[in-house]
């Protein structure tokens, strides 16, 4: 498995993922940052980091799976590689296994990334403007915690984007379902009911009432963890024709 | 000699659609097997099932003796392939892209050498494969194919995208991988001039059906001989074969006769010749003619609709 995970991790080399990896969570430390720049009073750390993890849990965490999944599948649908990965001697679902851990680890980086660039973002702002030095403290910890949530509740939505970008060889439905998924979470971010729903899970991390972050939680890991493993089962079963 | 290559009853279905039909077909160990038919005929489809890529409908494969459907990945161990789509991932180089599948297969690493040493690639194997041309892409596919150098090469058309020198080198090594690397090959295309030069064995293959399979050279030696002519007028040339009771057709250039079977074509086209001089038919050209592929080709795999016309 390690092995097939490596080729996975060295097809990235020169791919437009890294660059994917570094744009996405760096408009949110750019927009962070003038946010921040045209404030007159200091805020709380709590506050700047609460705002960062949100809009990457609702906005820009489902538009980077979408694009993520699409551009992975893309790696072998472009250049007809499945009938060669597919006729090696290594058991399908290793391939589709190994597509699916290096998709989660980049969505996990990413987050960790939002953080950190948020955090360089504030601590510019206050090398111009000290006035503007956050409050309180800076609790590594506990935003290390709510980050593994937040990507842990993204693992269905994350699950659903890959099998529809690895099933279908056009890069359309698998962008049509992200861009609507992300369309819903972000106008009905507070709807009640939008803890069910795949694209809003990771946002509902964050909400206060706690049933709504443990459904969240628990149906985006849990059931995104089964998914998941239903989905290698079809890819790795289905004939690519 | 022993099968390299086995299927029993090979079918597959897409649909209503038969596009594999009970395909029974041996590739001889050591052999360079041309597997043809025109585009659509059920050729990669039936490859696709030798490597497992899809299932049959009915049928079995198997590879060195081991069976696709029971043991896939051991089968798989038994064969390299270069298949119509390449699957390079073009953002990296040639040795990079060796390098991944060199990790799946789990060989050494100086194996990639060694392949890339047999296509002459080594010079270009730091560039990225999307500067490759058409060519280069297809001797790193072969090259790839003989990672950790196994004992079957299923190579699907081959000389795709190869320049006329590429085609000429392409033949000259596949001809010889036997030979040098005790593979046997089963190669498919559908250009006759190719597997003509390159095949100890073919299997032809029509809608579906294998028509026709069997060495080569023994092919073409069961064919009837056949004797080309040029004469001043055919069309009587033709009448005055039909009264000797010879069937001839109208080719590009004259005519051509099929003698019966075992018949000496030499003496046959001296009779001929003095039949139609003594008719007062001039004779420009006459000789017994080499039987081709092609003939063998045409006489199985060509609709009735598509025969030259019988003009005798």
């Amino acid at each position: 498995m390690l092995a097939v995970l490596s080729v996975e991790v060295r097809k990235l080399n020169r791919s437009l993922a890294i660059v994917l990896a570094m744009a996405a969570p760096g408009l949110i430390a750019f927009f962070m940052f003038f946010n921040m720049l045209r404030g007159r009073a200091p805020h709380p750390w709590e506050m700047w980091t609460q705002m960062s993890i949100g809009i990457w849990a609702f906005f820009m965490l489902p538009m980077s799976v979408t694009a993520l999944t699409a551009l992975a599948a893309h790696m072998e649908h472009g250049p007809r590689a499945w009938d060669h990965l597919r006729a090696l001697p290594v058991a399908r679902w290793k391939i589709y296994t190994a597509k699916a851990l290096c998709v989660l680890a980049v969505v996990a980086a990413m987050s960790v990334l939002n953080l950190l660039l948020t955090i360089g973002a504030v601590k510019g702002v206050v090398a111009i403007k000290p006035a503007l030095a956050p409050t309180g403290v800076l609790n590594l910890a506990a935003l290390a915690l709510l980050i593994g949530k937040v990507v842990l509740a993204s693992i269905l939505m994350i699950a659903i984007q890959l099998w529809t970008a690895l099933r279908f060889a056009s890069f359309v439905p698998a962008l049509t379902i992200g861009i609507g998924g992300t369309f819903f979470s972000v106008v009905a971010t507070s709807a009640k009911q939008g803890v069910f729903f795949p694209w809003q899970m990771p946002v509902n991390v964050l909400a206060r009432e706690d049933w709504r972050a443990d459904t969240a939680l628990a149906l985006g890991g849990g059931l995104g963890a089964l998914v998941a493993i239903l989905a290698i089962v079809h890819l790795a079963r289905r004939e690519v024709l | 000699m022993s099968a390299a290559i086995e299927t029993e009853g090979l079918t597959r279905r897409f649909g209503r659609r038969l596009a594999v039909d009970a395909v029974s077909m041996t590739v001889p160990d050591q052999a360079v097997y041309g597997f043809l038919g025109r585009n659509g005929a059920g050729k990669t489809t039936t490859l696709k099932m030798i490597l497992g890529l899809i299932r049959p409908s009915d049928g079995r494969a198997r590879v060195c003796g081991i069976d696709v459907g029971r043991d896939r990945i051991g089968a798989a161990r038994k064969v390299g392939a270069l298949l119509e789509a390449h699957g390079f991932y073009v953002n990296l180089t040639g040795r990079e892209n060796l390098s991944l599948t060199a990790i799946l297969l789990d060989v050494p690493a100086g194996e990639i050498d060694r392949v890339l040493e047999v296509v002459e690639m080594r010079a270009d194997s730091g560039r990225r494969v999307s500067d490759y041309s058409l060519g280069m892409r297809q001797r790193l596919g072969l090259a790839r194919a003989m990672l950790g150098a196994p004992p079957v090469l299923i190579l699907d058309e081959p000389t795709n995208g190869l320049d006329p020198d590429g085609i000429a080198d392409m033949r000259r090594f596949l001809k010889s991988l036997p030979a040098r690397t005790g593979a046997t090959v089963l190669l498919s295309s559908h250009l006759l001039g190719e597997i003509e030069q390159t095949a100890t064995h073919i299997g032809i293959v029509n809608e579906g059906r294998l028509v026709l399979e069997g060495e080569l050279s023994r092919l073409k030696a069961d064919l009837a001989p056949e004797i080309a002519l040029r004469t001043s007028n055919d069309t009587q040339a033709g009448e005055l074969l039909r009264a000797r009771d010879l069937v001839s057709a109208r080719a590009s250039d004259g005519l051509t006769v099929r003698l019966p079977l075992g018949q000496n074509a030499d003496q046959a086209a001296a009779g001929l010749n003095k039949t139609l001089v003594e008719a007062g038919l001039s004779v420009f050209a006459i000789g017994p003619r080499e039987r081709s592929l092609e003939d063998i080709y045409r006489q199985v795999a060509t609709p009735a609709a598509q025969t030259q016309p019988e003009i005798a």
